[in-house]
């Protein structure tokens, strides 16, 4: 073996293309062995760098893979056209002079359907970020080390698994197709089925899948026929793609003319098509919600038990509010991208909900009528009193949030807040803690900054609570939206949030403009994926005091990671988070200032605005009382510059839990704070 | 004798390499590499490196002298550059590269061009005390078989 790779490793020229053939396996057109797997993985490397060729060239030998270089990106191209099936896995290079590395990796995918691996000494998470989306399986830095290389089997295999696992289903194309649509759906609409009644999800995706299918015919072809790459719908993405839609309106968005507007290459009419009937499903529910009202009333009543599904996030459930059909599609979609945010489904908020939330906050007042109760996150709360009713339709699921947020690796939770009148707020129940925003007004997309409370607004918010602004100013931006919550108007409206953030807190009244919040970000690395970063463009929300709803991503390693609420110039934001894992919450620097202290303005609970706690708390968050504890809240980024700045924005105080609360929140009756602090 | 000494001043020389902040952890990845079957592979590689990095050096300070130079063009020569540096575990070079990044990252010209020297710089120094190992490392070398790699 040794005889045979030296010889050809000199009889090879240097830069141009030769291969190295393990002697066992004398057959380079044989797939690898099974048994042997992963040696004999036939590997292409392109690279116009001769050093890191050789290198990893004979990294690869060690490694036992069959390894072909190339130092051109034209004749790695070619060789791979020849050799239809002859290479497993690509590896190439990311500046190359005479092809760009993506371009390679887009024209490997869509002819030849091969894992790519990226490659470059830049390290930077822009640039990886723009090989993922490229649609690379991975992205090396240089230097590479072998134990890298040693696992890139990995990325094969899953590709073949994947392929394969569809195959045997039924065999027939559609049924995986479904299966694949299913769990996407899934991801999709994780959250926002989470609460409700389990057919009537089964019927949508079902519903769902018929119709995906329909549309997408052509993509029913031969599984085995080169599949794109997935996707992904980032937030920037989904908000270019909710932009062509808004501006076509939403009627005449068809898929060719999105297209066309987003101007992004690499997506396709198809990808394009599929997306857009997500998108109308999701509105054609959030819609078609709002009578629903039956809300769900136990949701709030959860238990908490995280049930991990990363994705749901806390639904505050508007629906009615959204039905108020006051929101116009393009706000619907606007929010419907804040929801969307999720990159590849992780958390993403709630779906739904912006809508909702925006239309609650027209009401104003009895937008959620009694609805004590918020539930946000974890189902802590515990139906207090009854109001389980949640504002009128909302339902805040809090569904699993709280265990399964910390699995997520970043967290995102929508802030669901609904607007200060939800519903019943009326003050005693401090259900809600969010606080409607009152006014959607103008947000328009600035990004709101969660600033830290310094500026307190005394959110009355119970802990655990979600923040609901009154007001959302406009700075709902894609992306990271900080979310300022300033103090509305109203006298109630006293949203404090700890230390952190809340720009401009005028104490009497929340306005939804005002208020801003500002989560930091509590570890800086959440790379940002601001997963559901809910860019709600805004504009519309009347009076809603609606929150938009923000997903805040939330990393939640160790420490807090930012998490990005993007509200959309709805007044009322809402606060979904996930599982905001208390205990990382507690990790945040603290600047969130005792938002246990200032948390409750009582204006707020007076008002039945819902107060909400700089801090998000996810995972529970009632509207009786602000579970604040378990509630483990991630990071909620805030705008990214601010991102330092807020790294501390919510005292995590609450999540202590429950403490906090309490004694804060005198207008609101203890018991029912208490019993939700205190879980 | 004086084969054990050569040893010993090889083995000194290498050990200083890594010492003085020269050579880092990517370099003994290179040398697990080199085994019976590829007993020049360091040599070889390093070799190689810097023949291919005078191209890329020149490239980049092309890219300087012009009158209004194309920074993106420069980040991406830079990281090629960077790529084949750090693969080879040359740490010095590799930090004035990263300084060099920095600068075109900021578009300051006048700091790129510093930062383009120093990296000449070392890099020269870098490929003098190679080859001075190795043939330190070629001569106790035909002890072990092996021979001057073939270009």
């Amino acid at each position: 073996m040794s005889a045979m790779q030296r010889m050809s490793s000199e009889s090879a020229s240097t830069g141009s293309l030769y291969t190295s053939c393990l002697p066992v396996r004398g057959d380079s057109a044989s797939l690898p062995s099974q048994e042997l797997f992963p040696a004999g993985l036939r590997v292409l490397v392109v690279d116009d760098d001769i050093t890191c060729l050789k290198i990893l060239e004979y990294m690869l030998q060690k490694c036992q893979y069959r390894v072909t270089t190339c130092s051109e990106a034209l004749t790695a191209l070619s060789l791979l056209r020849e050799k239809k099936d002859g290479f497993d896995l690509v590896i190439s290079d990311v500046h190359m002079p005479d092809m760009d590395g993506f371009k390679l990796l887009e024209l490997v995918g869509l002819e030849m359907d091969l894992p790519v691996i990226m490659m470059s000494a830049d390290g930077r998470t822009s640039a990886v970020m723009r090989g993922i989306k490229h649609g690379a399986c991975y992205y090396l830095i240089k230097p590479v080390r072998i134990e890298e290389l040693k696992n890139i089997w990995q990325h094969f295999f899953r590709k073949k698994w994947n392929g394969s696992k569809d195959l045997e289903h039924s065999g027939s194309f559609e049924d995986s197709d479904r299966q694949k649509r299913v769990a996407d759906k899934a991801e999709y609409e994780s959250s926002v089925n989470e609460g409700t009644d389990g057919s009537w999800k089964t019927q949508r995706k079902k519903r769902d899948f018929k119709d995906d299918e329909d549309d997408d015919e052509h993509e029913n072809e031969d599984p085995s026929a080169s599949k794109k790459p997935r996707v992904v719908w980032s937030v920037e993405l989904h908000q270019q793609f909710v932009n062509a839609v808004n501006q076509l309106g939403i009627d005449k968005a068809v898929p060719k003319r999105i297209l066309e507007l987003m101007n992004v290459p690499g997506l396709t009419r198809e990808n394009v098509a599929s997306h857009l009937q997500k998108f109308r499903l999701y509105l054609k529910r959030i819609s078609g919600m709002n009578q629903h009202q039956s809300g769900l009333p136990n949701s709030f009543c959860n238990p908490m038990e995280a049930n991990s599904k990363v994705g749901s996030l806390i639904r505050l459930d508007f629906h009615s509010l959204a039905a108020a059909g006051q929101i116009p599609p393009q706000t619907l979609a606007a929010l419907h991208a804040e929801l969307l945010g999720q990159p590849s489904g992780n958390l993403l908020l709630p779906r739904i909900e912006s809508p909702v939330i925006l239309q609650a906050s027209n009401q104003n007042s009895k937008i959620l009528p009694a609805e004590d109760e918020v539930a946000f996150g974890q189902p802590l709360f515990k139906c207090q009193s009854g109001t389980s009713k949640r504002f009128s339709s909302s339902g805040i699921d809090a569904q699993d949030m709280p265990s399964s947020f910390s699995s997520w690796p970043s967290n995102q939770f929508g802030f669901m807040g609904s607007n200060n009148d939800l519903g019943g707020l009326n003050n005693t129940n401090n259900s809600l803690l969010m606080q409607m925003l009152q006014q959607p007004q103008q947000h328009q997309q600035e990004p709101f900054n969660l600033v830290t409370p310094d500026s307190h607004i005394a959110i009355n918010v119970q802990p655990s609570c979600l923040i609901v602004p009154s007001q959302l100013p406009n700075s709902l931006s894609g992306g990271n939206c900080s979310i300022a919550i300033n103090h509305n108007s109203q006298p109630s409206s006293n949203i404090q949030i700890g230390s952190n953030s809340v720009l401009t807190t005028s104490k009497s009244t929340l306005n939804p403009s005002d208020i801003a919040f500002d989560y930091s970000i509590l570890s800086s690395q959440s790379t940002n994926a601001p997963l559901g970063m809910a860019q709600v463009s805004d504009g519309d929300f009347k009076n809603t005091g609606l929150l938009s709803n923000y997903s805040i991503p939330v990393s939640v390693p160790s420490s807090v990671s930012t998490s990005s609420v993007c509200t959309s110039g709805a007044a009322g934001w809402r606060l979904l988070n996930s599982n905001m894992n208390i205990a990382s919450l507690n990790r945040l620097p603290g600047h969130l200032p005792n938002l246990s202290g200032s948390l409750v303005n009582h204006d707020m609970v007076r008002n039945n605005r819902f107060v909400g706690k700089g801090t998000w708390l996810p995972s529970r968050f009632s509207v009786h009382g602000i579970e604040s504890a378990t509630t483990n809240w991630n990071s909620m980024k805030t705008s990214v510059d601010d991102v330092d700045k807020v790294k501390q924005e919510f005292s995590m105080d609450f999540l202590d839990g429950s403490k906090v609360e309490k004694t804060k929140l005198p207008n609101f009756p203890s018991n029912d704070f208490m019993g939700v602090l205190s879980k | 004798m004086e084969y054990a000494g050569l040893r010993r001043q090889a083995a000194y020389t290498r050990k200083a390499l890594f010492d003085q902040g020269y050579l880092d952890e990517q370099f003994y990845q290179l040398e697990d590499l080199q085994d019976d079957v590829t007993p020049n592979f360091v040599e070889e590689v390093v070799t190689l490196f810097f023949k291919d990095s005078s191209r890329l050096l020149s490239s980049i300070m092309q890219d300087l002298e012009k009158s209004s130079p194309d920074f993106q063009k420069l980040d991406a020569h830079m990281h090629q550059f960077k790529g084949s540096i750090s693969s080879i575990g040359a740490l010095k070079v590799k930090n004035e590269c990263t300084l060099l990044g920095e600068y075109c990252s900021n578009k300051n010209l006048d700091g790129c061009i510093k930062a383009i020297h120093k990296v000449k710089r070392e890099h020269a120094i870098l490929k003098q005390k190679l080859e001075a190992y190795f043939q330190l490392l070629r001569q106790i070398g035909p002890a072990e078989g092996a021979t001057r790699p073939v270009e």
